[in-house]
């Protein structure tokens, strides 16, 4: 008799509880835009027509550039917890100006820093088949050995050794020492607050300078190193690099 | 007394009817629009049988619909660029879903694959595909053989715009995941669910396990050399461990094959590949990951004479080779036949839907 008046009671209380959840988050939020500016050094990037140097003088054009930025977060002036944006999953792609700039709600509040992970978490690499941004239609994603390419570079050079003068860097590997997660949080330039407020964007530019993936910490040259298709040290080297190819210029609160 | 279990009964199924009534309006909320009544399935663990590592189904509900439209999916040449490539061409239900008398299987533009088309069953309890354990999810599997251009050779851009061309699967895809989208999320997740459910577990084996038949005296002896020889990594009752290793083949001079090191890069990895089932290899022959062994007694033959133990990443298992009289061996490969499973060879449910 007991456990099934128990039985009786948890088909009820599932039934009180199904029509509990219907109830609105009241509190007010506002937008966040971000937008990504590529760029190769002070120049606002171009594919294909425009010839690059690095630090070494080697010269480079860039044919495809893209990148995930995922899990993004807010660093708040107080202090408190910060922010995270649902299903945070963005594929920043040169070739699509749609892809550069993209918004999101965040409670109310004030903000001074911005926080994301370049590339895709390690539990997404792990999780079957994914869609919208992370959609392997994309062709960011290895398909003989399940991860994703968390950023790519593609272009030519005449100090490649490889066919057709090629460069190919495609950054990726998720998992213990070939990680090459990088998680990348920005200060704002000094006395620019973002600020959340409900019928208003903040917008943030962020640049992302691409000469950074060939220096600092590690010489990458492209006589030597023209690919880079696979996980392990290269990759992880120049994610090191371009996890510092990052600056937020701007912020309007609006 | 009487009238307390009749209030209880009527208690009980009150309580049932609510609980049902309950999970059955969450689920018209939350899984689709009106009139989306997909017929759920349960997969079934075999009696005694270990739970998968994960359960492969979490996100992708296991649907009569779902599986129909995998089932579709699998045998469509449409997934390859000249459309002479369906899943099925490499993986044949005959042969336990691997190819038939094939040391390599056959891939787009007159093409050899790379490696051994593995046989297919059991797969909810694999926790990395592919010989290299290169693959980590049953969804994206299908990925590697659509877009290699040994195999498939297609992109899934273009699987997608010709499956969007017939409106069979407009009406398939609609009646698995709701609304008439097809995306590549869904038709992976629909394949996975006729993959993973390729069962195997109605061999003679299993009917010996579940007291429904008898083992021969040969096979019965077959069984004993198993258990003392083989067992370690061809592990009961999946009839391997799902483990990688090197089991002392040597490196083929043309194919240079280093297995998981390929998706590792570090050199302990050298020449480690994944442990097959035993299962039905009656027709999934011939053997190891490059198909080199034609038959079975070739294949003991090599783990008792022909290990090249000089390999520094050689399982430890087999640094003494395994020693075997000739009887053993006769015996062994009676056993080994026992593990051939007829209703998985010829469930008319898993073949080419008309």
């Amino acid at each position: 008799m007991k456990p099934r008046f128990k039985c009786f009671l948890f088909a009820f209380s599932t039934l009180l509880l199904s029509g509990s959840c219907q109830k609105t988050i009241t509190s007010k939020t506002g937008n966040i835009k971000l937008t990504f500016r590529n760029m190769v050094n002070t120049s606002p990037m171009i594919l294909d027509t425009v010839t690059y140097s690095n630090p070494f003088g080697e010269t480079y054009t860039i044919t495809k550039f893209k990148y995930y930025i995922s899990n993004i977060g807010i660093g708040l002036s107080g202090g408190t917890t910060p922010g995270i944006e649902k299903e945070s999953y963005h594929l920043v792609d040169q070739e699509l100006p749609g892809s550069l700039s993209f918004s999101f709600e965040e409670a109310e509040d004030s903000f001074i820093t911005l926080r994301f992970l370049i590339g895709v978490d390690s539990a997404r690499n792990m999780s079957g088949a994914q869609t919208g941004a992370l959609d392997p239609l994309y062709d960011m994603f290895w398909t003989w050995n399940s991860g994703y390419v968390m950023a790519k570079m593609e272009g030519t050079s005449p100090q490649s050794n490889q066919a057709g003068k090629k460069i190919e860097y495609h950054i990726g590997g998720f998992s213990g020492a070939n990680n090459v997660l990088r998680e990348i949080s920005l200060a704002f330039p000094a006395g620019k607050p973002g600020v959340i407020k409900q019928g208003q964007t903040s917008e943030i530019t962020v640049e992302a300078d691409f000469n950074k993936w060939w220096q600092t910490p590690n010489d990458i040259k492209i006589a030597d190193l023209p690919v880079c298709t696979t996980p392990g040290i290269l990759a992880k080297k120049v994610a090191d690099n371009y996890s510092k190819m990052f600056t937020v210029t701007d912020v309007v609160n609006n | 007394m009487k009238l307390k279990i009749l209030i209880s009964l009527i208690f009980t199924i009150t309580g049932t009817v609510l609980i049902f009534d309950a999970c059955k309006k969450r689920e018209e909320v939350t899984t689709g629009p009106a009139g989306y009544h997909p017929t759920y399935l349960k997969f079934i663990i075999p009696a005694g049988w270990p739970q998968p590592p994960t359960d492969i189904f979490k996100d992708n509900p296991l649907t009569e619909e779902g599986f129909q439209l995998g089932r579709k999916l699998f045998y469509d040449g449409r997934l390859s660029k000249d459309g002479n490539f369906p899943c099925a061409s490499c993986h044949q239900q005959f042969a336990a879903f691997a190819t038939f008398d094939h040391q390599f299987s056959h891939g787009f533009d007159n093409s050899f694959t790379f490696r051994n088309a593995p046989a297919l069953f059991n797969l909810a309890w694999m926790k990395e595909m592919h010989w290299d354990g290169g693959i980590n999810h049953l969804e994206v599997q299908p990925l590697a053989p659509i877009t290699n251009v040994k195999e498939m050779a297609e992109t899934i851009s273009n699987v997608l715009k010709k499956l969007d061309l017939d409106s069979s699967y407009i009406r398939m895809f609609t009646a698995a995941f709701g609304d008439p989208i097809i995306n590549s999320q869904r038709m992976l997740k629909a394949l996975a669910q006729f993959m993973g459910s390729i069962q195997s577990h109605n061999s003679k084996y299993d009917q010996v396990k579940r007291g429904e038949a008898g083992f021969t005296l040969a096979e019965q002896n077959g069984y004993n050399t198993f258990k003392a020889k083989c067992n370690a990594c061809h592990t009961e009752p999946l009839f391997t461990d799902n483990s990688l290793r090197n089991n002392g083949l040597t490196l083929d001079p043309f194919l240079q094959d280093k297995g998981r090191m390929l998706i590792t890069g570090n050199p302990a990895d050298s020449l480690k590949f994944k442990v097959p089932s035993l299962r039905n290899l009656e027709y999934s022959f011939p053997y190891m990951h490059d198909g080199r062994r034609f038959s079975l007694s070739q294949v003991i033959e090599h783990y008792r004479s022909g290990i090249t133990v000089n390999q520094p990443t050689l399982d430890p298992l087999l640094k003494n080779r395994i020693s075997m009289t000739n009887q053993e061996k006769v015996d062994l490969v009676e056993f080994l036949r026992a593990l051939t499973d007829n209703t998985l060879l010829h469930d008319p449910g898993l073949e080419q839907p008309q």
